[in-house]
């Protein structure tokens, strides 16, 4: 995406326009007005007298709100205006601009003023591929208002637009004749409304009309709040406060409210293309804020849990207790000519669910939720063993049953040669991908802590810690590669191992499965030089046939995958290596004005000096985002243990002290404290040296 | 003739009891039209006990649909969710009740949204 176009979002309603506010029909970028996965506007151009205007500055005041500063004249020169034009756009059920144009001239002028509007109603899904519409379109005028309209069967969605000034309104927009006095203004509030039906919502009874004169955002009231609730973060490193502020305002974008839950919100997984319930990324990004914003993973496992599969159906790979992949609701899915309503393509969110709830449950004491979701998270464990586990050989994999929509890869690593051999060949299907492994033995382990603590079931809890010992056993000897000293990434169909170096060993630390005498090789190869950019642990180590360092899942760094393996490091008492990740993480957040993004590319720190963005369309990402706060988390060392929650700071060096106060949680509010190291003798904080890293030894602290 | 409507809630009311709705309470209307008449059920669910009738008060979510398409959704071939984003199916109220009860529809294979007891679920609580 062209880095001049400007986003203004709320909830999944958003604005893609370019820097002068317009929107137009553009092969390259997508831009329009969208909600709930559908384009509500596909031209919004703004000319006076004719003449389209020229950008001077672009203020975003906040997520949901943007200020376009603009002139007359389209050159490249500069002529001295006699005119300013101001839009101030805020989204909301559609969005609300304010118009406003300044006469700096000593004589009165008379100016048209015309805003041409249509649009498409394309289904996001459609917008890249152009796909032709199979409804019909319908334009009318009425009431003192454009009504744009499409229509197939019982579906439809219209987009309404009106002004405060007298306008002549056409079938193709509307006509202003300002009258601007000497050093006066002129201005007009334009309303666009979006009018959708599904799910509950009626065309003719739009959340704007019963609310509000004026589309305001949702959000906007709650965004000091939300900042507010969180714990505050002091220390003596600016870049780490700013990379803090930055991920809890982005947090609050990226919150979305699911139709059956009003008032709460979710973690969606990305903006602007990505503002929809997507269980991995949700349920992630819930345990990354967990410490600091809880109420996202109370609404994650509501909403996951009351959308669990309960049938089996190959189009939408529902399976009865598996958690959905994606949520849309536009209207290829209505249609099911693609199968969103919602699709659970996904071998990761099952297991990751009953993961969630018991660290919810430790870091709350919530155990009435806990209860409330006994039927799900039991069926969740269910489906691990009966139809996780395809090949019957005791280990979750994963195949595609839906052949023309379905995805390939149901990991995180879901790009098509994101799994490969050392020598670079891609193995068939299923895939049974190692992290999975680990993810059910988790969940097996916290399943049992649960039944015990909360369902009292004490031979349910047994008979799970059978299972994920047996698992733990099994896996240790199947998937460990003895002459290479770490686990293969997968295993194939027949059984054999994948045998390429992945980041994906670190998500095994995180999840327990590794025997505690092979974590030492695991941590030397997550921190040697194959894996360890610098700038944090490659998705593939670099001496592999398929390495990229600008490839997606091949090469380059990501930051989720990164907090999580630091997590894993903590788990397995490698603080310092944990503290080493997270000082690199923080290093390049600084360099993305602390919004790190979902990736950036594998080559060596020496190399670049910079960390080289990967091209995404997605900012911020959502499990991006919640990286810094994990990474905070690891960093202090925060367990909860009981009703208390542990402190055991290790900081990278460079940082004197960090303070986190009001930590919530079943102690109420408590605050931690860290003091490292500072180097006093080096002028540079940028720790250069984190990229001249040769044979790594582990240095375990207990 | 085959009325898979009428065999879906008459299968709702000898079950009784699902645990796929046990953390619900609610009542829910159908409005089903056929032609100019509409057929109108009510499930009441507490706490997983469900019970199906004809005659009923307040409802807490109301839903909207033809007859001939509710058909194919208590037979499986249609799915609920994207009927509902078509507007083929409204409603009104607590949209969250029939988001619920929406698991209990059969999928493709005409199987019964599945609450088979799982992990001893359904043992300790008859």
């Amino acid at each position: 995406m062209s880095y001049e176009l400007v986003q203004v979002l709320d909830g999944n309603t958003f604005v893609v326009s370019d820097k002068c506010g317009d929107i137009e029909p553009s092969l390259l970028d997508a831009t329009g007005l969208f909600s709930f996965d559908t384009r509500f506007l596909s031209k919004w151009v703004l000319t006076v007298n004719g003449e389209r205007l020229n950008a001077l500055s672009t203020d975003d005041l906040q997520y949901f709100e943007t200020r376009f500063f603009l002139v007359p004249g389209t050159g490249t020169v500069y002529i001295d205006a006699k005119l300013s034009v101001i839009r101030q756009r805020a989204v909301g059920n559609g969005f609300h601009e304010e118009l406003t144009i300044l006469n700096h001239d000593e004589k009165p002028v008379d100016l048209t003023v015309r805003v041409e509007a249509d649009c498409d109603f394309a289904d996001l899904f459609e917008v890249k591929d152009a796909l032709a519409k199979k409804g019909s379109y319908t334009t009318r005028v009425a009431d003192g208002r454009l009504v744009l309209g499409y229509e197939r069967e019982t579906y439809k969605r219209e987009t309404w637009i009106e002004a405060t000034a007298p306008a002549a309104i056409d079938e193709h927009g509307l006509t202003f004749a300002a009258h601007v006095e000497p050093h006066g203004e002129w201005t007009t509030d334009l309303h666009v409304i979006t009018a959708s039906g599904g799910l509950g919502f009626h065309l003719d009874r739009t959340k704007y009309e019963r609310n509000a004169k004026k589309a305001l955002p949702i959000m906007e009231h709650s965004l000091e709040k939300w900042v507010g609730d969180a714990p505050r973060l002091e220390c003596d490193w600016a870049w780490l406060k700013t990379t803090y502020q930055r991920s809890l305002v982005d947090l609050a974008a990226l919150r979305f409210e699911p139709v059956a839950f009003p008032g709460q919100s979710l973690p969606a997984a990305g903006l602007p293309w990505f503002m929809t319930m997507f269980g991995r990324d949700s349920i992630f990004t819930s345990l990354q804020t967990l410490p600091f914003t809880p109420e996202l993973a109370a609404t994650t496992l509501r909403a996951l849990g009351q959308r669990q599969g309960t049938r089996v159906d190959d189009f939408r790979e529902e399976e009865p207790g598996r958690i959905l992949h994606e949520m849309r609701f536009g209207e290829l899915t209505a249609f099911e000519e693609r199968p969103h309503s919602p699709y659970y393509g996904s071998a990761d969110a099952t297991p990751l669910f009953v993961v969630l709830l018991d660290e919810y449950e430790r870091w709350t004491g919530d155990t009435k939720l806990v209860r409330e979701l006994e039927y799900e998270a039991r069926a969740a464990l269910n489906w691990i063993d009966e139809f996780g586990d395809r090949l019957g050989n005791g280990y979750i994999s994963y195949q595609r049953r839906n052949e023309t929509s379905g995805l390939e890869n149901q990991s995180w690593k879901d790009s098509w040669d994101s799994i490969s051999y050392h020598d670079g060949s891609l193995p068939g299907f299923p895939r049974a991908t190692c992290e999975l492994q680990g993810y059910a033995y988790d969940a097996k382990m916290r399943g049992a802590r649960l039944a015990r603590l909360v369902w009292r079931d004490a031979a349910f809890a047994d008979r799970l810690e059978k299972e994920a010992a047996g698992l733990k056993r099994r896996f240790n000897r199947d998937f460990w590669i003895g002459d290479r000293g770490f686990f293969a990434v997968a295993l194939d169909a027949d059984g054999r191992q994948v045998d390429s170096l992945n980041s994906n060993i670190g998500h095994l630390l995180w999840s327990g499965i590794v025997d505690k005498s092979k974590a030492r090789a695991v941590v030397s190869h997550l921190m040697g030089p194959h894996l360890f950019s610098g700038w944090g642990v490659r998705s593939l180590a670099d001496d592999e046939g398929r390495f990229n360092p600008i490839g997606y899942h091949v090469g380059t760094v990501w930051p989720f995958d990164n907090s999580i393996i630091a997590w894993g490091l903590r788990r397995y008492g490698y603080k310092q290596e944990a503290a080493r990740i997270a000082a690199a993480m923080f290093d390049a957040a600084d360099f993305f004005d602390g919004r790190l993004p979902e990736a950036f590319a594998g080559y060596p720190r020496e190399l670049t000096k910079y960390p080289v963005q990967y091209p995404t369309a997605c900012s911020p990402q959502a499990w991006s985002t919640g990286a810094p706060l994990l990474l905070v988390r690891t960093m202090l060392g925060l367990e909860p243990i009981g009703d208390n929650l542990i402190v055991d700071p290790v900081l990278p060096v460079g940082i004197g002290h960090v303070e986190l106060l009001d930590i919530p949680g079943r102690w109420g509010r408590v605050d931690a404290f860290g003091r490292g190291r500072v180097d006093t003798r080096k002028k540079s904080l940028r720790r250069q040296e984190l990229g001249i890293l040769g044979e790594y030894k582990p240095t375990k602290t207990r | 003739m085959a009325d898979p409507t009428r065999e879906f809630f008459a299968g709702l009311a000898a079950q009784g009891h699902t645990p796929l709705l046990q953390s619900e309470s609610g009542t829910l209307r159908f409005d089903l039209k056929e032609g100019k008449r509409t057929q109108r059920w009510y499930v009441t669910v507490k706490k997983g006990d469900v019970a199906v009738s004809r005659k009923g008060a307040a409802a807490d979510c109301v839903i909207h649909a033809e007859k001939a398409l509710f058909d194919g959704i208590a037979a499986g071939k249609v799915n609920a969710t994207a009927a509902a984003l078509r507007d083929a199916v409204t409603m009104d109220g607590k949209v969250g009740l029939f988001l619920f009860f929406q698991r209990l529809f059969p999928g493709p294979s005409g199987e019964q949204g599945d609450d088979r007891p799982v992990a001893g679920y359904a043992k300790r609580r008859p």
